[in-house]
């Protein structure tokens, strides 16, 4: 095959390194917003996309009030970063297609590995599908059930292994696997 | 590769900065509420013929259903109400907490939210004496602050104006038809 990063130009290997590398940065602050915003539980996660329309589903027939004393220390409690369906659309729209460009530029890297050709479709499939799981556990939680947030952590969980599998296997391909040929 | 990093500098570019507080809410309860010292947070659930009539009015009601006013009262005098409005730009979520007082008017607004690419623009917006245009107004009126600051600030403050214009409209309309007007 042509294109074999183990045997890539140094300049082609410093590049994917450091492609690998500037991910792995957006990866952990990526990891970092999710505690902040959202949290690494299904439980959190639940209550991030399906909210109140979880606990409250039905309308009442007619408008009602519940009134309950509110104290300044309930003000100042830290509010849960509820994700409403208009914002769920806004970060699909925004999110989707960089975790797409993330993932192509992840498999162009498994494309270049000496890997069996059912490895490298396995990878570049977790690659891929690894996003789509995330969001759809966020639509499946708000809208059918809030045991769907497993499904958000796990396509999170998936996007990071995807990441760091990719990166291992390049990284020692690249500068640690003997090939006699010029590093 | 072109196209590649193209589509990457487009996804930059499109990519939601993170929510900041601008003022956090007990400082806004205080200013918004002054003198109170009981509270009690009054949550209508709407049926679905009166989230529609809120939709009519202001093209928007609550994704959960539920608006929520806060009352205050010091002593057996009350203060009046406030409650807060999302507005779901496409750089992010802008918050804002319009206070009325007991006769019905606001008594002031505050931008409590922005995010961090929508934050120098609130701030141009409010510096040019954004929020002071919606004092007094009433449930009907038409908040027109992005209107006022169109001649005398930058054009992204007057865009973040106009989105804090549909929170305050949506304040008022809530305000205005649900307020007292559904019995707890």
């Amino acid at each position: 095959m042509l294109y074999d990063l183990g045997r890539a130009d140094l300049r082609i290997k410093w590049l994917v390194t450091c492609l690998l590398a500037t991910l792995g940065i957006s990866y952990v602050f990526g990891a970092l917003m999710v505690s902040l915003y959202a949290g690494f539980t299904p439980e959190r996660v639940a209550a991030t996309y399906a909210g109140h329309a979880m606990s409250m589903p039905m309308p009442p027939e007619t408008t009602m009030v519940k009134e309950h004393p509110m104290s300044m220390l309930e003000f100042a409690k830290p509010e849960v970063h509820e994700v409403d369906t208009d914002l769920l659309i806004q970060d699909t729209h925004v999110h989707v297609p960089m975790y797409g460009l993330i993932a192509a530029a992840l498999a162009l890297v498994v494309a270049g590995l000496s890997l069996s050709q059912r490895w490298a479709l396995g990878i570049i499939t977790l690659l891929f599908s690894a996003p789509w799981l995330d969001f759809a556990g966020m639509w499946l939680t708000k809208f059918v059930s809030a045991r769907f947030a497993a499904v958000t952590l796990i396509g999170g969980w998936a996007m990071g292994l995807g990441y760091l599998a990719v990166t291992a296997l390049a990284i020692h391909q690249m500068w640690f696997r003997s090939r006699g040929v010029n590093r | 590769m072109n196209l590649v990093l193209r589509g990457a500098a487009i996804a930059a570019v499109l990519h939601i900065t993170p929510a900041v507080v601008l003022v956090k809410r007990p400082d806004a309860v205080r200013a918004l509420l002054p003198g109170a010292d009981a509270y009690v947070a009054r949550e209508v659930h709407l049926s679905d013929p009166d989230a529609h009539r809120l939709h009519e009015l202001v093209d928007w009601s609550p994704d959960d259903g539920v608006l929520t006013f806060y009352n205050g009262k010091a002593g057996a005098t009350v203060v009046g109400a406030l409650t807060f409005a999302r507005v779901d730009t496409p750089h992010g979520p802008v918050e804002v907490a319009v206070g009325f007082t007991p006769q019905g008017a606001v008594r002031g607004v505050i931008v409590t939210k922005a995010t961090v690419e929508t934050k120098p623009w609130v701030l141009e917006a409010v510096g040019a004496g954004l929020v002071e245009r919606y004092r007094g107004l009433k449930p009907g009126d038409v908040p027109a602050g992005a209107a006022v600051l169109a001649e005398h600030a930058g054009k992204l403050a007057v865009y973040i104006a106009g989105e804090v214009d549909k929170g305050v409209a949506r304040a008022l309309a809530a305000y205005g038809v649900f307020h007292n007007h559904v019995r707890a």
